[in-house]
């Protein structure tokens, strides 16, 4: 093995962070183009959005010569550790949203798929940065292609998700704005009919109102579930969102504090409030008065992994109640769904579309390939290792996600929530598995 | 496709059968229901996995607790992969990839190949993307003719589809996924993948059991890079087939070998201590004997002293000294070569009259007492190296790569060809076109637009609605 060239890795870094930048330009020219338009009533920011995709092609630009570069650096294709392999999910989402941009231009989805880049790229920077040399099992020809055609397909389904997303708060948007038409109308009707002798048109107006809202509450009463448990669901869906972002940035700043807490088989990054097998309560001195660690677990748990989530949960509910108190004051998906605009149709089509060019992709990368692969470096097609088994329930999702949606009544908001689970899936696959269970793959070690 | 209905009951169970997986609904339910069971396989950890030494009954009560342990083992969660129930669900999908692709495969073909060419408008006006347009039917069916489509022509009508290859495609999928079911099944034949491991050490020739051939380990290399990671594993083999070498090979990982239908890989190594070099030496004069090299593993009981007519006789060895708690007896504590120990004598070659008796730990962590003018110490200690290889006979190789490809293909099929129908209508003053995108819709509209435009001259619709 060559060794790494010291000036190329630099380079590929310093070309990343001009990616990050781009990217984070184009978050905010296509924010200002779409919510920004929208609140000003189509008045301002007419072009904004189009030099969003600028940004964003200049982004992966940089992107991908990062990649290059680190590849001509090392001496190897760099997607073997969490590091870069998260780095190159970020690009993979980017190629995958600016795909179906050029087919759909509709940019709405990218203000929520570049934000999603965004978070990859920096969650990619909370782990070591060092080039790991590779093992023999993974010194082939294969990483490059299984890792990088699986990362790719999951960049279309991030596509699919975001797309899927913004449906639901589209649906939702339309729900509360007939319920706010609905109720005006009431009301309207209301104040004419305690004003008694009004203008004949007044009441005309309140009667054709008044008419059209009947239907409405019927179809209210029809899709009991979507008003009740639907709007709950969203609402889950952002604070499941919130806690990863609490998370990457409970990382962040204890990676960059450069804190570490040692115990036997375990270095702890976050302060060891839940610690391992074996450790005593108080050993690491306090933290805010609070002994450290103030439980130990038994035998049965993973007190770091424990410990983390704990992090997660606490400083996602906080994020989100604060969200939702100072931010949107009220439901984050109410807030949101009132600002996004768009074609429900076009969008349910940009996710199926993302669906169906990324499926055969993942199915290529993720599965064939990655069988061949295991056949030749451990000796069989497949082994039911926890990588291999979420891969697959991934897979699975996305292969009734197809099915459902040939059947009657399944398009549109099912095929929506579906997409969501599939790219929730596909996290847990790339993240929770290395977190939460320890398989063959975990070579990178979190 | 759907058996007659008779009186019979058995027909009528058959046929309900037949409806039950001829659903695609029921599909989807059949392949969410096994995706489900994967993650509660990956989420209880699975027997031959967890790390210890326990039996299943004892390690999973331990493990999640008296009732959920106890659940787990019955209800078979512990191999939740081999368990009849998730056996049964992969078979329900066998059962409904056939069934359901046989169903829906039949009246599609019929469809396609003999399409309904003349059709009343509208029906036409039903399709996804319908215009009106001035054009004659002639220049119409010219301009698709042009785009590549297949025209068909009935009366005032006319038909016009590409991609029809495309409609085929899930059905390809479906067949290869069935021959890889049966190359997963087949695996679980006996006799259909064969496997041996053997562990081999530096230099030496191992028969493989089950197979008329032998392995020859040359010599076992591992490199490693500075930080200590190690970058190789490689046996530079030999096979053995009739006394005879047949094939030199490295084999490494990533990197099998091939011989005669089996693989060969590098699946593991080890090393321990190999052969321990002793010095005999006289007490009195500290003159060094003999240098005796014993194999740890298989010391030869005797080694003749050379230029004496002395020979050390190896009367006791252990590869690993312990005393047995019951027997209170020396005995070996493993199957390692952990703590060897020996007693050996020396003894006249011709007559086998006792000169002297030693003891020896080689690992010097047991004091030993010697009778006579002799003792015995280490010089140095060779550690000799295993490579672990896995010979595989996997008769199910060719099957599964054919089914990969064929998903693959089926896969392209699907996704990439995509089928469009056009219905063509003559009208008064031009035509009626209802048209239909089995997938990617957006395009067929703006393939359309791009052919004909609108009958009130509209340009190209921007999905620009953000």
């Amino acid at each position: 093995m060559t060794l790494p060239n010291e000036f190329l890795i630099e380079v590929a870094q310093w070309l990343l962070f001009g990616a990050f930048a781009a990217y984070l330009l184009a978050f905010v020219l296509y924010g200002a183009g779409t919510i920004g338009r929208q609140l000003s009533r189509g008045t301002k920011f007419q072009h904004t959005a189009g030099w969003g995709t600028v940004a964003n092609v200049v982004g992966v630009t940089l992107h991908g010569l990062a990649i290059l570069a680190r590849w001509q650096g090392s001496g190897f294709w760099p997607t073997s550790n969490m590091y870069e392999f998260i780095g190159f999910m970020a690009f993979s989402s980017m190629v995958a949203y600016l795909v179906l941009h050029r087919i759909y231009r509709m940019y709405v989805v990218g203000a929520l798929a570049t934000p999603v880049t965004l978070f990859l790229l920096a969650y990619s920077y909370v782990f070591p940065r060092e080039v790991t040399p590779l093992i023999p099992a993974l010194n082939t020809i294969w990483l490059p292609l299984h890792v990088s055609l699986a990362a790719l397909g999951e960049g279309f389904f991030a596509v699919a998700f975001v797309a899927a997303l913004l449906y639901l708060l589209r649906l939702r948007g339309i729900e509360l704005a007939q319920a706010r038409a609905a109720e005006q109308a009431a009301a309207t009707a209301e104040t004419t009919a305690a004003g008694g002798g009004a203008a004949p048109g007044m009441i005309a107006a309140g009667g054709a109102v008044g008419v059209a809202a009947v239907p409405l509450s019927a179809q209210q009463a029809k899709h009991k579930w979507e008003e009740v448990l639907g709007v709950r669901l969203l609402e889950g869906v952002f604070y499941l969102i919130l806690v990863m972002v609490a998370f990457f940035l409970l990382a962040a700043v204890f990676r960059l504090l450069g804190a570490e807490w040692q115990f036997v088989g375990a270095t702890y990054h976050l302060p060891p409030i839940i610690g391992p097998v074996g450790a005593e309560v108080g050993e690491k001195g306090t933290f805010w008065g609070i002994p450290l660690p103030l439980v130990v677990v038994s035998g049965m748990w993973k007190g770091k992994h424990l410990n983390t989530l704990l992090y997660a949960l606490v400083g996602g509910s906080l994020l989100y109640a604060a969200v939702r108190l100072f931010i949107t004051r009220g439901r984050i998906g109410d807030a949101l769904a009132l600002r996004v605009s768009g074609d429900l149709e076009l969008l349910d089509e940009i996710s199926y579309r993302a669906v169906a060019i990324g499926y055969p992709i993942f199915t290529l990368g993720g599965l064939i390939f990655a069988m061949i692969w295991a056949k030749q470096a451990w000796t069989r097609y497949w082994g039911w290792d926890p990588k291999e088994t979420w891969a697959f329930i991934a897979w699975c999702v996305y292969s009734a996600y197809l099915h459902f949606r040939i059947t009657w009544g399944w398009e549109g908001r099912w095929s929506a929530w579906l997409a969501v689970l599939g790219f929730g899936v596909v996290l847990f696959t790339l993240v929770g598995v290395n977190l939460l269970i320890v398989g063959l793959h975990s070579y990178a070690g979190v | 496709m759907r058996p007659p209905a008779g009186p019979n009951q058995w027909t009528l169970l058959l046929d309900r059968t037949w409806e039950f997986f001829a659903s695609t609904k029921v599909a989807a339910w059949i392949i969410v229901a096994i995706a489900a069971a994967a993650a509660l396989g990956s989420l209880i950890e699975q027997e031959g996995t967890y790390p210890d030494w326990r039996p299943p009954e004892l390690y999973y009560p331990a493990r999640y607790g008296e009732f959920w342990g106890s659940l787990f083992l019955r209800l078979g969660l512990t191999h939740t992969f081999t368990s009849v129930w998730f056996v049964a669900l992969v078979l329900m999908l066998v059962v409904s990839l056939v069934i359901c692709s046989l169903h829906r495969l039949v009246p599609l073909h019929r469809m396609l190949t003999r399409p309904q060419v003349w059709k009343l408008p509208h029906f036409l006006r039903k399709q996804q993307v319908v215009l009106e347009t001035p054009h004659a039917l002639a220049e119409v069916e010219a301009r698709l003719r042009k785009a590549g489509y297949r025209i068909y022509r009935d009366r005032e009508c006319l038909y016009a589809e590409k991609g029809r290859l495309g409609r085929y495609g899930p059905y390809v999928l479906h067949i290869g996924l069935l021959v890889i079911c049966f190359a997963a099944f087949a695996n679980a034949l006996p006799g259909w993948n064969k496997a041996e491991d053997v562990w081999i050490p530096d230099g030496q020739t191992v028969k493989v059991p089950g197979t008329n051939f032998a392995i020859t380990n040359h010599k076992f290399t591992i490199e490693f890079y500075e930080n200590g990671t190690p970058s190789r594993y490689a046996t530079d083999a030999s096979i053995i087939a009739d006394g005879q070498e047949v094939l030199r090979q490295t084999i490494e990982v990533n990197h099998p070998l091939a011989y005669d239908g089996w693989e060969i890989y590098q699946v593991s190594w080890r090393e321990e201590p190999g052969v321990a070099h002793l010095r005999l030496v006289h007490e009195e004069t500290g003159q060094v004997v003999a240098t005796v090299p014993l194999d740890l593993r298989d010391p030869q009981p005797e080694y003749p002293i050379e230029g004496t007519n002395l020979k050390l006789a190896v009367r006791t060895y252990l590869h690993d000294f312990t005393v047995d708690p019951v027997t209170q007896e020396p005995a070996n504590a493993s199957y390692e070569v952990r703590n060897p120990v020996l007693i050996a004598e020396v003894v006249t070659a011709d007559t086998g009259h006792v000169l002297g008796r030693m003891g020896l730990s080689i690992a010097g962590n047991i004091g030993v007492v010697n009778f006579g003018p002799y003792y015995l110490d280490v010089e140095r200690v060779d550690i000799r190296r295993y490579t672990a290889l896995r010979i595989q006979q996997d008769r199910t190789v060719p099957y599964m790569y054919a089914g990969l490809a064929i998903v693959f293909i089926g896969m392209i099929m699907s996704f990439f060809i995509y089928h469009w129908q056009v219905w063509v209508r003559a009208e008064e003053g031009g035509v009626l076109i209802g048209a239909r995108a089995h997938k990617n819709r957006f395009a067929l509209k703006r393939e359309l637009r791009r052919l004909f435009g609108t009958s009130r001259g509209e340009g190209m619709e921007r999905y620009d609605t953000a």
